[in-house]
């Protein structure tokens, strides 16, 4: 394939993904309301103490983001499989890593982006200090791609079956610790004038290696799927 | 031919993998057994107690030969998941899926002797140290690529999404080691020291005696559920109606 | 503290845990070659 062909079906599949996901968005924002529920209910659980619900504001944000875009991975792949249009694009003879990259961008933006950008009003909720808001949004900006890249993996491995999403979520979790740990700990540092740079740049060398990687273990996972 | 390439060629083969490793496996049982009493006899018997951990350091004996192995299981479960794939060989596909309970078993062991272990030593059931921690992800790892297995109705199928998982968590789980480590030393409550400055040759005897126990019981177990998962997938198969006759009698 | 209910635990633990990650494929063995068999039996009547 010439580096146009690919260049144009990438494209091509981006611009797909964003008209199907406009037709279907009402189903796009559940993921996003149940961010902010989750986030409300931990005052509501462990009680409005300012102090309280600064200290845990990094860990509660970050997980309520793992959890939102869990929710939204379980249907990465399922109507293209559903419908036999993910085996056209294996048969098409396009990378299927590439494939697998553009359905992951088209997932971060619609997905993972409206995190990034809702993230201030969780910080405001949980008390989050200024100091932590930068950093915060940050590692979200940072982690969400990665969260969205390895999830891939998850949501092609499942896609098949048909109670796929909760198993997803059990794969997937136990690889986003690391990012959890980093990302919290970033945010945490930065509100108490500690060093967080060196977390937010591991947290960038795991985007970039999952860039890398993570598109090809989901080709395969995809390819595996439809056999 | 390269007498190597045929051995592997045979092994490949569902009836030459069943009838051999029935032959092994009672020699790793028995290998197993003779590494457990002796190392037993060791650690529990002639080994002292700690100076500064009593007698609770017996549990070392079984909690560290466990870690080590749900790590290497899973270590091994990876590497051959790169053979299953890339080969499609379906003795490997096999090993692999035979091999994710008892790699759980070994990880739940680790953490149940782990957990005996801290309380009469530091006071606690559970703490969130790095080691623990990263026990218990590794135990999620595993019930991940078991119910990933079992999901599916094709088992060849199955057994290769196991294997892409397990590689996909072996290659993550170095990162999480080491995220939870530095996250340990963050948030470092009292100091969970290991166990101290150096292992008292006494001890390392029955420790090293133990951990080479464990990988004969993986290899009899593992050969075990081999064959068993073997029996099941080729049940139409006439080798299979052979060895039925054969052990009916 | 004594240490022994501890230790104690820990070896019975580890021991049924092992035990049960032995036992399971021979019991499974078993019942399998038992249902095959009947199955065997089954079919050979029938013809």
């Amino acid at each position: 394939m010439s580096r146009q062909a690919t260049g144009t079906a990438f494209v091509a599949l981006l611009r797909r993904d964003f008209l199907l996901a406009y037709r279907r968005r009402a189903e796009l924002l559940q993921p996003l309301v149940f961010l902010l529920v989750v986030v409300t209910l931990f005052p509501l659980g462990v009680g409005p103490s300012p102090n309280l619900l600064a200290s845990i504001a990094p860990g509660v944000i970050w997980i309520a983001a793992l959890l939102a875009t869990v929710l939204s991975l379980d249907s990465l792949f399922r109507s293209d499989f559903e419908d036999g249009t993910l085996e056209q694009m294996v048969l098409s003879g396009q990378s299927l890593a590439l494939i697998a990259l553009a359905r992951t961008v088209a997932h971060w933006l619609v997905a993972g982006l409206p995190i990034v950008l809702l993230s201030p009003l969780l910080a405001m909720w949980m008390n989050l200090p200024d100091e932590g808001l930068a950093i915060l949004v940050e590692s979200l900006i940072i982690g969400t791609p990665v969260l969205s890249l390895i999830g891939a993996i998850g949501g092609a491995l499942t896609v098949s079956l048909k109670r796929g999403g909760q198993l997803l979520s059990l794969l997937v979790f136990p690889l986003y610790v690391p990012l959890l740990i980093l990302a919290t700990s970033a945010v945490s540092s930065a509100v108490v004038d500690l060093p967080y740079t060196g977390q937010l740049g591991l947290m960038t060398a795991g985007l970039i290696a999952s860039l890398t990687l993570a598109p090809f273990a989901t080709a395969a996972a995809l390819k595996l799927s439809l056999n | 031919m390269n007498p190597i390439y045929l051995f592997f060629h045979k092994t490949g083969s569902p009836p030459w993998f069943y009838k051999y490793s029935g032959k092994l496996i009672p020699w790793l049982w028995a290998i197993f057994l003779g590494l457990t009493v002796y190392g037993l006899y060791l650690g529990l018997v002639v080994a002292p107690a700690d100076y500064q951990q009593g007698e609770s350091v017996r549990i070392m004996y079984l909690h560290v030969p466990s870690a080590w192995m749900s790590m290497m299981i899973y270590g091994l479960m990876a590497i051959m998941g790169i053979i299953a794939l890339v080969w499609r060989i379906r003795i490997m596909e096999v090993l692999v899926i035979s091999s994710a309970p008892v790699g759980a078993a070994f990880t739940a062991m680790a953490l149940i002797t782990g957990s005996l272990w801290g309380r009469p030593t530091w006071g606690t059931y559970w703490v969130w140290d790095a080691r623990l921690t990263s026990e218990l992800v590794l135990l999620f790892l595993y019930f991940g690529v078991i119910l990933l297995y079992n999901a599916f109705d094709e088992p060849r199928k199955a057994a290769r999404a196991a294997s892409l998982m397990s590689i996909v968590g072996a290659v993550n789980l170095p990162i999480i080691y080491f995220s939870v480590e530095w996250w340990n030393t963050l948030h470092q409550g009292s100091s969970m020291g290991s166990e101290g400055p150096g292992i008292h040759p006494s001890m390392l005897l029955p420790l090293l005696l133990m951990a080479t126990a464990t990988k004969f019981f993986y290899g009899a177990n593992l050969l075990s559920r081999a064959r068993l998962l073997l029996l099941k997938q080729d049940h139409r198969k006439r080798w299979v109606q052979d060895v039925l006759s054969k052990e009916s009698n | 503290m004594s240490h022994t209910p501890f230790i104690l635990a820990a070896y019975l633990i580890s021991g049924v845990i092992l035990f049960w990650a032995a036992m399971a494929p021979v019991i499974n063995k078993r019942s399998l070659l038992r249902q095959l068999k009947a199955r065997k039996t089954r079919m050979e009547k029938s013809q």
